[in-house]
């Protein structure tokens, strides 16, 4: 085979697999550029650069301290609940094995695959009769909703890995249900239990089609300004803010690369 | 039963409460509303096929959908087969490039590509500026944006899902087919392609679904230029107020959904695969 035909087969695509990659991972990375800009629309930086957009963001006035902290008291309680929900609920199908909870598991799942629209459409409706329509129970209710199958999705994988022996062991020695529970299944899902929490955090901090239908002027998540903020104008604080939130990914996922996984490697 | 078992099916309780109550309730009641309102009957759907506007709004989103859908896969494609080829180094580093997006916030890439493609944005100065055009392309507020836009937003999971698959082949089945003397393009003509129809059939399949109901990219690269249905929906719920006409096409929207699993869930290699679970 000649080098040329060989590079053909061989170089082109791989090359032009990282071409793609590059069209994913660049385009965000220009929120960055744009950002430092020193002028007060969007553009790239001229005459230098400039954290004004960044100092902007500080500013309590301009509301978006306020989304932030808005976001994060939601996300946390409903990660807690969303959490504790998904738990008990992997726990309990993992014992009791049926038909019941596996027709349970495809209901719980669905937000995966149901067009957020629809429920947005429907929750409009309900909250409309219950008053909660641009409540922070409202809100975090949905949330909630949204999170638990990311929830159910990570306890479960970590439920596969348990061995139903120690339980048995449990049972044999007489601990009671509750104990079991509680002191034997629990800590072993520490993990699983802890990932599933996390992932909740970030449907309910990143959540924002339902939101969008049930919130107002009195609860403004940081996903709903952003989204206003984009259908409005072109102020640079956009950037600024997106790029944080990029950078704060970018961060958490490097953490789990470089450490996470290399602490895990040696085990497979 | 026994004591344990009674225990375990009460920790399952919440969890279903929660479901029927504030969600598969919520839905049912958009069905509902859809022969309800305005007054009972089929009078919301005679109407969807009768009216331009919504034909029009439909036909986009198909277009929009399918096309995304085929661009998405032939270009993840790409991406997984040269993944699950790499060395293990590189393999990490690639993987970074896919899972970075992956976590970031819908938003924030709609935004990154009004910034690249808007008339005075990034491309189009770099663009002018080289002298390559003398006046600024229109990248975006058009199909070809929001096409742009999705396919950067579906590309990261039809990548992990098509990795997951190709994974999983066995390389003795690849190794056998070299050995027996077949060519490159061969082998992946008749052995790896095939082999990965179920992973194909899967990325396909969420993408689309996913491209049918989708709402924030559309919108904000269409600036409602390119209507699809679920900007279209939320205007009659937050506009116009039409109940009627946007349960409707929420119904019409979940059936299409409905079906599509369905025909999904046929296929065994499917089944196995929803049943292993997606992460």
């Amino acid at each position: 085979m000649t080098p040329v035909r060989r590079l053909a087969q061989i170089g082109a695509p791989k090359f032009f697999a990282w071409l793609l990659l590059a069209f994913l991972f660049v385009p965000i990375l220009v929120v960055i550029t744009v950002s430092l800009t020193d002028r007060d629309y969007l553009s790239l930086p001229q005459d230098g650069i400039s954290l004004s957009h960044y100092a902007s963001l500080l500013d309590w006035r301009a509301g978006w301290l306020a989304s932030m902290l808005t976001s994060f008291v939601i996300a946390l309680i409903s990660s807690l609940l969303a959490t504790t929900v998904a738990a008990a609920y992997a726990i309990g199908a993992w014992v009791y094995v049926g038909r019941w909870p596996s027709m349970l598991r495809v209901v719980l799942l669905s937000p995966l695959i149901v067009p957020p629209i629809i429920y947005a459409v429907g929750m409009v409706k309900l909250w409309s009769r219950f008053g909660l329509l641009d409540s922070w129970i409202g809100v975090t209710i949905v949330h909630v909703m949204l999170a638990i199958p990311l929830a159910v999705l990570a306890i479960g994988a970590s439920l596969s890995n348990l061995d139903p022996r120690m339980v048995q062991a449990a049972r044999s020695l007489g601990a009671r249900p509750p104990t079991i529970f509680l002191r034997v299944i629990v800590p072993n899902l520490a993990s699983g239990i802890g990932a599933g929490a996390v992932l909740a955090f970030i449907t309910s901090w990143d959540e924002i089609t339902v939101t969008l239908f049930i919130t107002g002027r009195h609860i403004v998540t940081l996903p709903r300004r952003i989204w206003t903020s984009i259908a409005d104008s072109v102020d640079p604080a956009l950037a600024a803010i997106a790029s944080v939130l990029l950078l704060a990914t970018l961060l958490a996922l490097l953490v789990r690369v470089l450490f996470v996984e290399r602490g895990r490697a040696p085990s497979r | 039963m026994t004591r344990f078992q009674r225990w375990a099916l009460a920790l399952t309780l919440p969890a279903a409460v929660l479901a029927i109550g504030l969600y598969v309730f919520p839905i049912l009641q958009v069905l509902a509303l859809s022969f309800l309102e305005p007054k009972p009957g089929f009078g919301n759907y005679v109407s969807l096929f009768g009216n331009a506007a919504i034909g029009r709004v439909v036909r986009t989103t198909v277009i929009v959908s399918v096309l995304t859908t085929a661009i998405t896969v032939v270009l993840a494609y790409v991406v997984a087969f040269a993944i699950v080829q790499m060395r293990r180094e590189l393999r990490r580093v690639a993987l970074f490039l896919v899972m970075v997006p992956f976590w970031i916030s819908v938003l924030v890439r709609a935004f990154s590509w009004i910034t690249i493609l808007r008339r005075n944005g990034v491309l189009n100065t770099a663009l002018t500026q080289t002298g390559l055009i003398s006046e600024p392309l229109d990248l975006v507020y058009n199909q070809f944006g929001v096409i742009i836009g999705m396919v950067h937003y579906m590309m990261p999971f039809a990548i992990l899902l098509l990795v997951a698959n190709l994974g999983d082949i066995d390389r003795r089945i690849i190794q056998a087919a070299r050995s027996l003397g077949a060519q490159p393009a061969t082998v992946f003509w008749r052995v790896w392609l095939p082999l990965s129809l179920p992973g194909i059939s899967i990325a396909s399949l969420f993408t689309i679904i996913f491209s049918l109901g989708f709402l924030v990219t559309p919108a904000i690269l269409g600036a409602g230029r390119v209507l699809m249905i679920a900007e279209y929906i939320s205007v009659q719920i937050s506009s116009t107020l039409r109940w009627g006409v946007a349960t409707a096409l929420s119904t019409l929207m979940l059936v299409a959904v409905g079906i599509l699993v369905a025909i999904a869930m046929r296929h065994p290699a499917m089944r196995a695969a929803f049943g292993g679970g997606r992460a």
